[in-house]
């Protein structure tokens, strides 16, 4: 089923399907255009160069580093933590189809509430620090691990249970043999969707009780009307999620590559 | 999970745990188990949301939530889609736009929360900026790919029935690739909610979002509680109307969905 496939010819596949870095071109055309027309410092829509000068500026004080670092920590720990949660959570609930069923409405409520309304909620209770920081990032990410787990732990084939039936396989061997190889697809997943969710609740958290982080730095500038800082700030927070996807594109490719392809959701 | 539940009637054993839930809270909390001091009971979380309603702030919150949810939406629709048609239809498109797109994409939509505080203040129009741009992409991608994964077979078999290049494009290309354009569309709402509450919270204040905010400011935690429950509401009600909506429209484009 896994054919060993040398090293190079898989880096070169990812690379094939990257779309043409010609693809560029109307974004780089865009802010040319942007820093010729915009001459003067507008405090609305300041030309890229003041973008960058507003970076360099905040780098100086001290505060952009730590800053950075804070909310990629949390971003990190937070992924790190509602994925072992929602794994182990989905993997019992997805287990007995009893307790599926009984949990259910609670689940699909849990999903359907949108995370940022219980930021208020955990303000309330756990007041503010990096603790309720990392709290909202796990419990909302968890959500879409949880329920890709679960779902996918009821769509195992019947006759890989009864395989594991003939041969007394343990719980634990069945969860390590049976279960996990069969959900790993999913599981990356969930994890692919609560990932942009993480980013945007560290940031929101931030945002919303200048805990320190970009979101804090953000809203900051706004208030200071440091449009440059702003701009140059907000292609920094993008370029952060273009990583992150980017790395997790890479980690899903590189696990899924011992997968059949037909198991790799599209 | 949902599937299992239509077949087999009403899921007795779900909404069981539901309510043994919200019994064991209101006891916990007449007893004086919970310490906390912000936990309300479900009792006085059901009275505060029905005094909010009939002081109809509850009714105007919800109105002003469902009508940006509408307008962000319907907005990003109309660009996700014609750019997604766009891109799936003309390869040249695809070459010098798609890595401008894949750049932007992962943005989070959050981040433009001060760049619109900046340029419109707190306003209707910040949270229309928070809402939009990032529901533009699953619809877009979704258009897209959609688009792009039609058999060309397809347009063969135009070609054979002798068939003008647009009455391929609408009477075959189109519903092959509506049904992906409505999966899109779908994750484009739930995200509209999801990006109208935020905006609500930090850029705009009106809407349910604001009323969770305002009442935890407030120290009012039964009337926040109960903003909550009707934002969950909300979402599961949406999310539901969508799919029937969508199951009556066009029935053979949930069948092939998970």
């Amino acid at each position: 089923m896994s054919q060993r496939l040398p090293k190079f010819p898989f880096l070169g596949r990812l690379l094939m399907q990257l779309p043409s870095p010609l693809g560029v071109l109307p974004l780089i055309a865009v802010l040319i255009v942007w820093q010729i027309l915009q001459k003067g410092n507008s405090p609305y829509f300041p030309p890229p160069s003041a973008w960058w000068s507003g970076i360099v500026q905040s780098a100086a004080t001290g505060k952009l580093l730590p800053a950075c670092l804070a909310s990629l920590q949390t971003i990190l720990v937070g992924m790190v933590l509602a994925t072992a949660a929602g794994v182990m959570l989905g993997v019992l609930i997805g287990l007995s189809r009893r307790t599926a069923r009984a949990l259910g409405p609670l689940l699909e409520f849990c999903r359907a509430m949108p995370p940022p309304a219980i930021v208020p909620l955990a303000i309330l209770f756990l007041g503010y620090d990096e603790r309720m920081k990392l709290t909202i990032v796990v419990i909302s990410a968890m959500w879409p691990i949880l329920l890709n787990t679960a779902s996918a732990i009821q769509r195992i084939h019947p006759i890989l249970l009864d395989v594991a039936t003939s041969f007394h396989l343990s719980f634990y061997e069945r969860i390590r043999f049976v279960a996990i190889p069969s959900v790993m697809p999913s599981i990356l997943l969930g994890v692919r969707i609560a990932l942009p969710l993480t980013i945007v609740l560290t940031l929101l958290v931030e945002i919303l009780t200048s805990i320190e982080g970009v979101g804090a730095l953000m809203i900051t500038a706004q208030r200071n009307f440091q449009s440059g800082q702003l701009y140059g700030l907000l292609v920094l927070v993008g370029l952060f999620g273009f990583f992150l996807n980017t790395v997790f594109s890479m980690i899903q490719a590189i696990i899924l590559r011992r997968w059949p392809p037909r198991s790799i959701p599209a | 999970m949902a599937d299992q539940a239509r077949r087999s009637g009403i899921n007795w054993a779900g909404l069981a745990v539901l309510l043994a839930l919200l019994v064991v809270w209101e006891a916990s909390v007449r007893f004086g188990l919970i310490a906390f001091e912000f936990v309300p009971a479900p009792s006085s979380i059901a009275a505060g949301a029905i005094r909010l309603s009939r002081e109809g702030i509850l009714f105007t919150d919800l109105l002003h939530t469902l009508m940006s949810i509408a307008m962000g939406w319907g907005i990003a629709m109309v660009i996700g889609i014609s750019i997604g048609l766009l891109l799936g239809f003309s390869s040249i498109a695809r070459k010098f736009g798609l890595a401008s797109v894949e750049i932007l994409r992962p943005m989070p939509g959050i981040a433009f929360a001060p760049l619109g505080l900046l340029l419109f203040g707190f306003s209707l129009q910040t949270e229309l900026v928070v809402t939009v741009l990032p529901t533009i992409w699953p619809v877009m991608i979704n258009t897209m790919g959609g688009v792009a994964n039609i058999h060309p077979r397809l347009t063969d078999v135009g070609q054979t029935l002798r068939l003008s290049p647009t009455e391929i494009v609408r009477h075959l290309l189109l519903p092959a690739a509506l049904p992906s354009i409505i999966v899109g569309a779908r994750i484009s709402l739930s995200l509209a909610l999801v990006m109208a509450i935020v905006a609500e919270i930090v850029g705009n204040p009106a809407g349910l979002g604001y009323g969770i905010v305002r009442e935890q400011q407030a120290m009012n935690p039964d009337l926040m509680f109960a903003y909550i429950a009707v934002v969950g509401i909300l979402g599961i009600v949406l999310n539901a109307g969508v799919l029937a909506v969508t199951t009556v429209l066009w029935p053979a484009s949930t069948r092939s969905m998970a």
